[in-house]
């Protein structure tokens, strides 16, 4: 890959079923972001990368497990690990528990990242911290399938002490939310794990969603750009 | 469908602490994990309830706490009945019935529940035998269900759900106040006062109870009797009050205040007072009261008093069916009360009756009022035991006695007890003997163990002293102990007829599904357990008349597996419960009472727990065989 080329973004190289996978993925309606919860499906998603610079660092793996109807549905749930030409560092494998021998053995990403899309559709993604998931997702989305992905997303980070304001300042990290709501997590730093655990605590933000009208994307992803001022203001 | 991914494995692995998902093969799990569905219920929230309707879903807890309540107007005083925990599963019975549920499951903390389908729940019970087994073949589980559904269909009408099975600890309000013996009278007097308390308990240095004083006692012992009001309140209080234990339950309380007339029972643990139980603890929602009926029939002075008190006898009995009473102590308390109806009948007739009063006699409970297990559906069986100087007496003293029992019958028949189509009453001469007729009379029978003569035995044999001279029933019941146990060929001819009444086995069981059939729950549920029970109970010397405790009795001298005795009790008694609700109803809509019921109109969940309780039935019946060689 030359200069121009990287400078102008160059067209990754898809097969013509894989050309037709991305198109037809494209072509899916988008959501009504004003469906109630009770009809909507949502994908909880959650990453693990080389590290924790989102300019160097890339992709390793995605976990992710949809909220629908009010419900997590256990099956409706996946986890894919990318192929990488360069393992990670040994501080960072000892993170996220992917091996070198895994992490080389993943599916390759173009492959990888269209089951994601497959998976997804076109539902709304929902995180906690956003920014670092969505960059990483973003930019391997750029690279490998030269998609401009702009998806609707809800931070959790920001939506949860919204709902929660007393909570606001002694919570910050997942853990401590999840230790509030008495969440557990069968292997943390696992990235479906930790999908699981972040769906499991929106499920648990649910009473005051409620009583707070919270009752479709549309309105949690407003608490959640109303948050960010109050954390700019405040 | 792919390989499992880490989140199904995990969950697998969750699930596989909890029975009965530790007996199930890895495969089915992962079919369970695949379908099931994570929801939140936040503290207080209502999972499921009556009103959900037929019940769509399998709850398994993931984590949290789900209280199960009787019904709404509870919910508010904590009074859950029922706390599930993690890897519980509910509710079984509803989706085995396909039925709503009866209680209302709320969650207790903030709660994950998984979730599976009913469609999914019935495919698990097809593939996974471990899964079957937990949902379907656990009898006490089933049992349990039933009962709660049987209680929340009752408790609609009722409007106490106070538990009789609940214990007196659980009921203690506060501390007793108390006093020593010593004290005045003046002083206990104005202590009662000024706390506005009811009753006085006297303790000793350690604690122990020794005598207890009632408001309702100042009129009798004090003011009436006018006694001074220095003296010491050991002089006036009632000495050894009774007492029971904190474990023991309601309706033992309430057994013995209608039995004794007490209003207060104290409560005693390692010989140091408690707490006081009143009458007004235990039935103070209840609009029909077990001591009221007592008292108003020990009181009675005339025969419509106890018209109308046998007609509370059959609504309190019903009020207790709400409270989910278990039918050995409801049919125990139905037969006491029987007994004081009885009694007093006894008594009143008695006073116009000088020349009856002169001799020494025992009123006899024959058959199912002798075994203390009467439903609502139960006619006459009495006799007559008297004492005699010489046998020249006999024919004078019946001329005296039977005029006399032919009221007390037909008093009966009065307050809803039918006249014995038998004649098996004591107004009839043949059952008003001696003691010393009454033992021809049984030898006899086990001499000649014809058919009329097995007969007689099944209900002559569980007689019961139920007035007057006990001590005559006693003496004949140890001679009956000596001369059964001895007569082998008349045990054996009592089995073999006992055999003739088989349950309804496998095959047979088709008639739950055809139409128009109808099965006897007295002649085909009941009568081979109480068969049994009585022929092993003779063998072995055994005193008991009541069907459980000779089940209890047998057990060791027979070397019965204890858990199978406790499965024919369990048996025994899901069919007693079934029949006093079928009785209820029949009542209710105002039909005859009868013991024939169309097994359609059972849900699938007692089907298929009378199916179990029939098993057992045969597997009793199967020891007769085995035991006497037929």
């Amino acid at each position: 890959m030359n200069w121009l080329a990287r400078l102008f973004g160059a067209k990754p190289e898809l097969t013509p079923e894989q050309a037709e996978r991305l198109a037809a993925w494209k072509a899916l309606p988008a959501p009504d972001l004003n469906a109630p919860h009770a009809v909507s499906r949502y994908v909880v998603v959650d990453v693990e990368t080389s590290g924790l610079n989102l300019v160097k660092d890339r992709l390793i793996a995605i976990g992710a497990v949809a909220v629908s109807g009010g419900s997590i549905h256990l099956a409706d749930s996946m986890e894919i690990i990318l192929q990488q030409n360069r393992v990670s560092t040994r501080d960072n494998i000892l993170i996220h528990g992917i091996g070198g021998t895994a992490q080389s053995e993943g599916v390759p990403p173009v492959e990888a990242l269209l089951t994601f899309l497959e998976y997804l559709g076109k539902s709304p993604l929902v995180a906690f911290h956003v920014a670092f998931d969505q960059t990483m997702i973003d930019r391997a989305l750029k690279t490998f399938l030269g998609l401009k992905f702009r998806h609707s997303w809800a931070d959790l980070a920001y939506i949860a002490p919204a709902l929660y304001p007393e909570l606001a300042r002694s919570h910050r990290s997942l853990d401590q939310w999840m230790t509030r709501f008495g969440i557990g997590n069968y292997a943390r730093h696992s990235a479906l794990a930790d999908a699981l655990s972040t769906a499991e605590l929106m499920l648990s933000l649910r009473e005051r969603m409620d009583a707070k009208q919270v009752d479709h994307f549309k309105a949690m992803r407003d608490l959640d750009k109303a948050q960010r001022m109050v954390n700019w203001t405040g | 469908m792919a390989a499992p991914n880490t989140l199904i494995l995990a969950t697998v692995d969750h699930l596989a602490r909890f029975a009965p998902f530790d007996s199930m093969e890895r495969e089915h799990l992962v079919w369970l994990a695949e379908r099931l569905k994570l929801t939140y219920y936040a503290k207080g929230e209502t999972v499921l309830g009556p009103d959900s309707g037929p019940v769509k879903t399998f709850y398994i807890i993931k984590q949290g706490v789900i209280n199960g309540e009787q019904d709404v107007v509870r919910a508010q005083d904590d009074a859950s009945w029922l706390e599930l925990h993690e890897g519980e599963c509910f509710p079984l019975g509803a989706l085995l019935s396909k039925r709503s549920v009866a209680s209302t499951y709320r969650a207790g903390h903030d709660t994950f529940c998984f979730e599976l389908a009913a469609a999914d729940f019935r495919e698990l019970l097809k593939i996974s035998d471990p899964f079957n087994d937990f949902c379907t073949r656990r009898i006490a589980n089933l049992l349990e269900q039933s009962k709660q559904v049987l209680q929340a269909q009752y408790a609609k009408s009722s409007s106490d759900q106070q538990s009789m099975s609940s214990t007196l600890e659980t009921l203690i309000r506060r501390e007793p106040v108390t006093c020593a013996p010593e004290t005045s009278l003046r002083e206990v007097l104005e202590t009662m006062h000024k706390l506005g308390i009811g009753s006085m308990v006297a303790v000793d240095e350690n604690r122990k109870p020794v005598g207890i004083f009632t408001l309702h006692d100042v009129l009798n012992r004090v003011a009436l009797a006018e006694v001074s009001l220095d003296v010491l309140f050991s002089t006036v209080m009632s000495p050894n009050p009774r007492t029971l234990p904190p474990h023991a339950l309601a309706h033992d309380a309430a057994l013995v205040m209608a039995k004794q007339g007490f209003r207060h029972i104290l409560v005693e643990e390692d010989g140091q007072l408690k707490g006081l139980i009143s009458e007004k603890d235990l039935f103070s929602l209840q609009r029909v009261g077990l001591r009221q009926i007592s008292g108003a029939i020990r009181n009675a002075e005339e025969l419509d008093t106890l018209i109308h008190s046998a007609k509370d006898i059959r609504q309190l009995a019903h009020n207790m069916l709400a409270q989910g009473v278990a039918a050995e102590q409801l049919t125990q308390i139905i037969s006491t009360l029987n007994d004081l109806l009885t009694t007093r009948i006894l008594e009143l007739e008695l006073r116009n009756d000088p020349a009856a009063r002169d001799v020494e006699f025992c009123w006899l409970a024959l058959g199912s009022e002798g075994r203390l297990e009467q439903t609502l559906n139960t006619d006459q069986d009495n006799g007559i035991i008297f004492a005699t100087e010489t046998n020249d007496d006999n024919e004078a003293i019946r001329a005296v006695l039977l005029p006399f029992a032919r009221r007390v019958n037909l008093a009966l028949a009065e307050c809803g007890f039918p006249l014995c189509n038998g004649e098996v009453m004591a107004s009839n001469p043949k059952w008003c003997l001696s003691l010393q007729e009454w033992k021809n009379t049984f030898a006899n029978w086990i001499d000649r163990g014809d058919p009329m003569a097995l007969l007689y035995s099944t209900i002559f044999f569980d007689f019961r002293p139920l007035y007057g001279a006990d001590c005559l029933a006693f003496d004949l019941r140890e001679w009956l102990r000596g001369a059964a146990k001895k007569n082998s060929r008349f045990l054996h001819q009592m089995a073999a007829n006992a055999l003739r009444n088989s349950p309804p086995s496998g095959s047979v069981w088709d008639f739950f599904t055809g139409k128009g059939n109808i099965l006897d729950l007295k002649l085909n549920g009941i009568t081979p357990f109480v068969d049994a029970a009585r022929i092993f109970s003779l063998a072995v010397g055994g005193k008991q008349t009541n069907t459980l405790q000779r089940l209890r009795e047998i057990t060791g001298p027979l070397r019965i597996d204890p858990q199978d005795a406790e499965a024919w009790a369990d048996a025994f008694l899901f069919i007693q419960l079934l029949r006093l609700q079928l009785h209820h109803d029949q009542c209710e809509r105002g039909d005859p009472l009868t013991n024939k019921v169309d097994p359609d109109s059972f849900n699938n969940l007692d089907k298929r727990i009378l199916k179990e309780a029939f098993r057992q039935a045969r597997k009793l019946q199967t020891k007769l065989t085995v035991d006497y060689q037929l």
